[in-house]
């Protein structure tokens, strides 16, 4: 794995949840060396490790606390040490450990930090030229900074909401724009930091090399959802519009929306950008004689006329896969692709030719075999990025980060562990309970779930009475 | 400008067309890059054709979009068809670090731009292409628009309500979310050349930078064999969108404040009953405590509440309009908006970076360039074309 770009690079991983641990996931990706801080303190190791999930068949194992399937996606290719950053030792060691690295990336409240004497004032004492990632959800600056927030209350919370939502029937025969917002879900702020950070840190890495100065980032993840709505907030600063519900129509395009498949939940998307692209629709789905009609031949009749439309599109993408109108219409230049669930996305022919899923070896004692994994949206041609190995076990770096990086002597060690300041197991704590998968189908929290699923491939034996 | 920023001298061009790649660039434009936008001369980037317009005007120059992710970059016309065409575009290239682009991969191959004699004529270089589905495999040459690559990157299955059809992602998402991808992944580039003082290829997939997303579905599957799927229209009304008098808020129990602290806050006595004090028992009593959480949000008003809820360490969210947004105080303190003066579209305000930086404090950008409008700044004063060339240019469609 030579030619990694970032490959000089030491990075300090405080961060917890989602964002920032997916941007040093995805510099590890990158070559870096990403040194995860973890606790051996149960109470206070994060959640993605504790209670996240989802854990393989639903059933934490032994060593339940290395077998979150989403920890393991956010946390590949990086080192573990184990640091109780209550004690005050722990705490001079970290800041050791700054001054010999490169980047800091944490998502505590500024008043963890403070407290912790680890605020980029401070560690910039040690490591002058610093690049450090703050980030929190409403930055460290300004009225709310000492608010606490999550994804799911976050979303709506910097208007994405004001621009999704369904169409409103309010029974006059015709659908309207509607007044209830809606929302990605899945932590989508969570990635718009994610992204951010990763570029930030990388100009300040240019920057670092030309200049030998460091930079503070204060990401604040409200402001990153602004900024990627930002054509929208510009169109009420221009004309006044507060909000664009108008569910999967578009402005300028029809038909265009998302209609029913065979097969249950089975969905398509279709995009007709222009009169060509319609005449070419009625042609690939046999219906040349619709293309002739006077209130659909233009976009504008067309965008009167979509409740009719809709209804005819439906009709025919009903009696077919999203697979097959996707090959149909693209073969006839019309826009038109599938909702993939992550099933489908898994067994996709373009993402596998693309080698978008890497597939990671566990550690044999995790019980996790080897797995599929996302990998990133962008390849070089010359630089590589792919994942390095699975996440960490806890504290498995605790002697290569104090006695190799910092020097520190066997006793010292034996003592940090006495002290339970660092370990490789947690102290307290149990593997969480889990909500049957049948109970989380009646609670609407998943939507399906295949009985005899095992997802592991490779090395792990297989099941009893199996071959 | 005059102060020094982070990406002060990288040299970007920026062929577009549309959101993605040109948000790339403004994206670069923001950190400090100097981005010349080139457009091919009358017609201009198609995304200026793209609404909503400023005072529904269909003019190219009132495009919203377009004037959103074409801020900080001069902007020249150049037909790199022709001859006299590719004979400019080489001497730009000549002056570049970075060349953003989303042709499709079929266009390209067969253009001046394609990568393989780029590479060869301009070995510094970094070309970045961002394109729905990336340079190669069976879906290259589709044909693709936000919506079916929101689709299609599997983000999209998961967003809207259970019992309803998935339902696309707020504006364009899909090309926002691939241009700060690409505009990462190009730093990464320009990074990789520091030692090894050649430029590559970055190929950037619109449906794969969504599809890294799915850090919950994909292990949700590898894991369980289970499909999460969109938002429950069951339970209990926390972490979901929920009425109050002025519009929706969502009531949230993630934290790590105990239950009294979000009973008191929303101030419904019954909300107390010990049946409520765990996460099993609000599952358990969903129902009837959804519609206790109902009668006391009825009570608040979106920001009062919000406000309320962060001073008591909770996270409670709400849902604010572009209106809302744009009037934000917090956002107002942190310097995110900026008043940016456009000759023909007029003076408005413009959300700044999603980052604040300790090197530099945020500054207005410059306004997007009217087509054309650098076309002397550049071609005359940086490449030393004399007045009778770009006459002659001008006269035969090239510029």
């Amino acid at each position: 794995m030579s030619n990694r770009p970032l490959e000089n690079i030491r990075v300090i991983d405080l961060s917890r949840v989602f964002a920032m641990p997916f941007a040093g996931a995805n510099l590890a990706d990158l070559g870096a060396e990403v040194i995860k801080i973890d606790t051996c303190q149960a109470q206070f190791m994060e959640t993605t490790r504790t209670i996240t999930g989802p854990f393989p068949g639903n059933q934490p194992g032994e060593l339940w606390w290395e077998q979150g399937g989403t920890f393991q996606t956010l946390n590949r290719g990086k080192r573990s040490l184990t640091l109780d950053l209550r004690s005050e030792e722990a705490q001079s060691i970290l800041k050791e450990l700054v001054s010999v690295s490169d980047v800091v990336l944490e998502n505590f409240t500024p008043r963890v930090m403070a407290r912790f004497g680890l605020d980029y004032a401070s560690l910039r004492a040690v490591k002058p030229d610093l690049i450090m990632v703050s980030n929190t959800g409403y930055g460290h600056s300004g009225p709310w900074s000492n608010f606490g927030a999550m994804a799911s209350a976050l979303e709506p919370t910097h208007g994405t909401g004001a621009f999704m939502g369904y169409l409103d029937d309010n029974g006059s025969g015709k659908l309207s724009p509607g007044s209830v917002p809606n929302k990605l879900g899945n932590s989508y702020t969570d990635f718009l930091a994610t992204w951010t950070a990763l570029l930030s840190i990388m100009a300040a890495l240019l920057h670092r090399a030309k200049t030998g100065r460091g930079t503070w980032i204060d990401l604040a993840m409200y402001q990153a959802g602004a900024a990627f709505i930002g054509e929208g907030l510009l169109a009420y600063s221009f004309n006044g519009e507060r909000t664009r519900r108008i569910g999967n129509r578009h402005t300028s395009m029809a038909p265009h929306g998302c209609y029913p498949c065979l097969g249950e939940d089975q969905w398509v998307t279709i995009a007709v950008r222009d009169d060509e692209d319609w005449r070419a629709f009625c042609a690939a789905v046999g219906q040349p004689e619709l293309a002739a009609l006077a209130r659909f031949a233009t976009t504008p009749q067309r965008l009167q006329n979509q409740d009719e439309l809709d209804g005819i599109v439906a009709g025919w993408t009903r009696a077919r896969t999203s697979y097959d109108v996707m090959e149909q219409l693209q073969r006839a230049g019309v826009p038109a692709g599938p909702v993939l669930t992550a099933a489908q996305a898994l067994k996709d022919p373009h993402f596998r030719h693309r080698g978008f899923f890497e597939n990671v070896s566990h550690p044999d004692e995790t019980g996790l075999g080897s797995r599929d994994y996302i990998g990133r949206g962008w390849k070089f041609s010359e630089s590589a990025a792919e994942i390095g190995g699975a996440a960490p076990l806890l504290g498995e770096a605790n002697g290569y980060a104090l006695r190799e990086l910092l020097g520190l002597p066997q006793s010292r060690m034996d003592a940090l562990v006495e002290a339970e300041i660092i370990g490789t197991e947690p102290i307290g704590g149990r593997a969480p309970s889990q909500v049957p998968l049948e109970t989380q189908v009646e609670l609407g929290w998943i939507a399906g779930y295949v009985s005899d699923y095992r997802g592991v491939t490779g090395k792990s034996p297989p099941p009893q009475g199996e071959g | 400008m005059g102060v020094k920023f982070l990406l002060d001298g990288l040299r970007v061009l920026d062929l577009g067309p549309g959101i993605a790649p040109s948000f790339c660039a403004k994206l670069l434009a923001d950190y400090g890059a100097s981005v010349a936008k080139v457009e091919p001369p009358a017609a201009g980037d198609p995304a200026r054709r793209m609404g909503p317009f400023v005072g529904d005007d269909p003019n190219p120059e009132k495009s919203i979009p377009f004037l959103y992710a074409n801020t900080g970059k001069r902007g020249i016309t150049l037909d790199w068809s022709t001859a006299s065409g590719r004979t400019m575009l080489h001497k730009l290239l000549d002056e570049s670090d970075v060349l953003v682009e989303g042709f499709s991969p079929s266009e390209t191959a067969s253009s001046s731009i394609s990568y393989g004699e780029l590479a060869q004529a301009y070995p510094h270089l970094v070309v970045t292409s961002v394109t729905p589905f990336g340079q190669d495999g069976p879906y290259s040459e589709f044909e693709a628009t936000d919506i079916i690559t929101c689709a299609m990157s599997g983000l999209m299955y998961h967003s809207g309500d259970s019992d309803r059809e998935p339902l696309r992602n707020a504006l364009d998402q899909s090309l926002y979310v691939a241009g700060a991808n690409a505009a990462a992944a190009t730093l990464v580039a320009v990074f990789a050349r520091l030692t090894s003082g050649e430029g590559q290829h970055v190929d950037v997939s619109i449906s794969e930078c969504l599809a890294a997303h799915l850090v919950q579905p994909v292990p949700y599957h590898n894991y369980m064999g289970a499909t999460k799927g969109r938002r429950p229209v069951r339970g209990s009304g926390f972490e979901e969108l929920m009425p109050a008098r002025d519009g929706y808020v969502v009531p949230s129990v993630q934290g790590s404040q105990p239950w009294e602290t979000v009973a008191d806050l929303i101030g419904l006595e019954e909300l107390h009953d010990p049946r409520f004090a765990s996460g099993a028992g609000r599952i358990a009593n969903g129902e009837e405590l959804k519609a206790l959480l109902v009668e006391g949000l009825a009570q608040w008003d979106r920001l009062p509440l919000f406000v309320a809820s962060g001073e008591r360490r909770l996270v409670f969210g709400m849902a604010q309009d572009a209106g809302d947004m744009v009037a934000c105080p917090h956002l107002d303190a942190r310097g995110f908006y900026h008043q940016v003066d456009h000759p023909v579209a007029g003076t408005a305000t413009y959300p700044g970076m999603a980052a604040a930086l300790s090197e530099r404090p945020q500054q207005a950008p410059a306004p997007a360039p009217l087509l054309g409008q650098h076309n002397a700044e550049i071609y005359s004063g940086e490449l030393g074309y004399g007045g009778d060339e770009l006459a002659a240019l001008r006269y035969t469609g090239v510029i």
